[in-house]
């Protein structure tokens, strides 16, 4: 089993795929361990990718610090890992509170990866995130792992794919409560917690960006998205039609021919990112369709965007 | 090695298996308990005495809970573990801590956060286990107590009063961490037990076979002009 070493840390982690040529490194989200990456990775490795995926400090078989941890250590593991890789195309693909390491780290070290793909993700917490967070934290205290997971299985996933998946939804409770301490998980919700905007930040990302957003997301919202949309400069937003907070478990196989047309893209030199908006197909194979001009995609009904307001002198020159 | 207590006997945990544990359980949160007691103070003046009074009843329920729902036998090797676990249990100085009081503090806290932390006793169950047995139902309600027990420890070690020894602190924890680890983990060996081995369960979930006929009965998502 393949560990890292990250200040006197042990870092659970997988590969798959061939060893050379591009690669996809995966980072977690907050319930989340390497196996839950499967379905999703495996769809990679089939178009040819080199997948790396790791239990951040305080998940799955990493350590888990006992009382802190900073989201600084798990940049740290995330570089060490991408070190590991070599020099090659690499991008970087994280999910929710994964997503909002991978950010860090492409503002930090954008020169070393090809492509970020936040997922999900968010770069501040506005109030509703940050009391979804604290309830989420109190569920937690007061009622273990399992009660988080009952509340975060209805705020994940599509109620068509927790009916389809009925008769796994006890087991997968079951998996996640034994792959995930109380205290370890507390750590992680409070380091997130108390985080810092990286708003201001995101401009110094300078590599190719999709950032992907479910179209029914109420966890972390197109505003979050659309924060993230704005301030990257090459950046383009897609949205998954009829996705929830975790497409990458329901829709692993769609995500997956995203992300591998966005790495070929960005590696052919046709990435345009410009900050567009995009709304992906329902299926592999389809084309994305980009957001219908005139339309505000911050809306959940088809309703016209306004136009600029135009000054007097502007006014005057257009009639 | 297996990930889970048994096989079963009777459709039950092994009674020399319950005992085992049951013992390690008991001693440990005999152990706080013991520690709690001495530093409760007859008369409670501040408002953190209380909750330590509480931790000290939940600690006694757990004790009277294992002793009751176990069955018990006798265990030969439990001479030698008694006596490893007791000396394990024993206040630990800590180093980087001028004040002796509130390094016995730290270490209290230590101890009772590592043991709530690291021990999950239920998690020792095989899955599908039988939800009305006591013991299991005994290691159920260990567990789901211990997250909440642990609440005071952490407002305690994580508090800002212990802010200048922050380091001294989070050592102590690792420390009382790193020991109860090794000793569940030797004791559960002894039973050719590896909880490590949970972790590489086939993981619970499939991508489903894509809906093809609601798909195609789907409209467009792209929006159109109303």
């Amino acid at each position: 089993m393949p560990w890292l070493e990250c200040d006197s840390r042990r870092i659970h982690y997988e590969l798959a795929g061939p060893p050379s040529g591009p690669a996809y490194v995966l980072v977690n989200g907050l319930t989340q361990y390497v196996r839950l990456w499967h379905p999703f990775r495996d769809a990679l490795v089939a178009k040819g990718f080199q997948v790396a995926s790791f239990d951040m400090l305080g998940q799955g078989q990493s350590d888990k610090p006992s009382l802190f941890i900073h989201q600084d250590d798990q940049v740290a593991v995330l570089g060490r890992l991408i070190d590991k890789l070599g020099d090659r195309p690499i991008f970087v693909a994280g999910i929710s509170f994964g997503g909002v390491v991978a950010l860090r780290y492409a503002i930090d070290h954008g020169d070393r990866i090809a492509g970020l793909v936040p997922m999900s993700s968010f770069a501040e917490i506005p109030a509703q995130l940050f009391m979804f967070g604290s309830a989420l934290r109190t569920a937690l205290v007061l009622g273990g792992t399992a009660f988080l997971q009952d509340l975060l299985f209805p705020m994940n996933f599509s109620g068509e794919w927790l009916h389809s998946m009925q008769h796994l939804i006890d087991l997968a409770r079951h998996r996640g409560w034994l792959a995930n301490d109380v205290y370890a998980l507390q750590n992680l919700m409070e380091s997130f917690l108390e985080f810092e905007p990286l708003t201001e930040q995101l401009p110094a990302i300078r590599v190719p960006t999709m950032i992907l957003t479910g179209e029914y997301d109420f966890l972390t919202p197109r505003p979050l998205q659309e924060s993230l949309r704005a301030n990257i400069p090459d950046s383009a937003l897609v949205i998954i039609p009829r996705a929830y907070h975790a497409f990458t478990l329901e829709k692993p196989v769609l995500t997956a021919y995203l992300a591998t047309r966005f790495a070929e893209d960005v590696m052919a030199g046709r990435w345009r990112g410009n900050g567009t908006i995009w709304v992906a197909p329902e299926n592999v194979g389809g084309e994305l369709v980009p957001f219908p001009e005139g339309f505000d995609h911050m809306r959940a009904i088809p309703v016209r965007t306004q136009a600029p307001e135009l000054a007097p002198q502007q006014k005057a020159t257009a009639s | 090695m297996k990930p889970f207590l048994g096989p079963l006997e009777d459709g039950r945990i092994p009674a020399l298996q319950q005992t085992r544990v049951s013992a390690f359980l008991i001693s440990a949160h005999g152990a706080l308990t013991r520690q709690l007691g001495v530093a409760l103070p007859v008369s409670l003046h501040h408002g953190w005495q209380v909750e330590m009074h509480s931790q000290y009843c939940r600690e006694m329920e757990i004790l009277s809970l294992l002793g009751r729902a176990t069955s018990w036998v006798l265990d030969p090797a439990l001479g030698f573990l008694l006596w490893q676990w007791e000396m394990a249990w024993l206040p630990h100085p800590i180093s980087g801590v001028a004040d002796r009081m509130q390094g016995v503090l730290i270490d209290l806290a230590a101890f009772g956060h590592a043991l709530h932390a690291v021990i999950r006793p239920a998690a020792l169950l095989p899955e599908g286990y039988p939800d009305d047995d006591p013991f299991a139902l005994a290691l159920r309600r260990v567990e789901f107590e211990s997250g909440r027990l642990m609440q005071a420890q952490i407002l305690f070690l994580k508090g800002p009063q212990l802010l200048p020894v922050r380091d001294a602190v989070a050592s102590a924890v690792e420390w009382r961490h790193s020991q109860i680890r090794e000793l569940w983990q030797n004791m559960l060996h002894t039973m050719e037990i590896d909880i490590s081995g949970r972790h590489s369960l086939v993981p619970a979930y499939k991508p489903p076979a894509p809906p093809v006929a609601a798909i195609a009965a789907q409209p467009s998502v792209a929006i159109r002009e109303p």
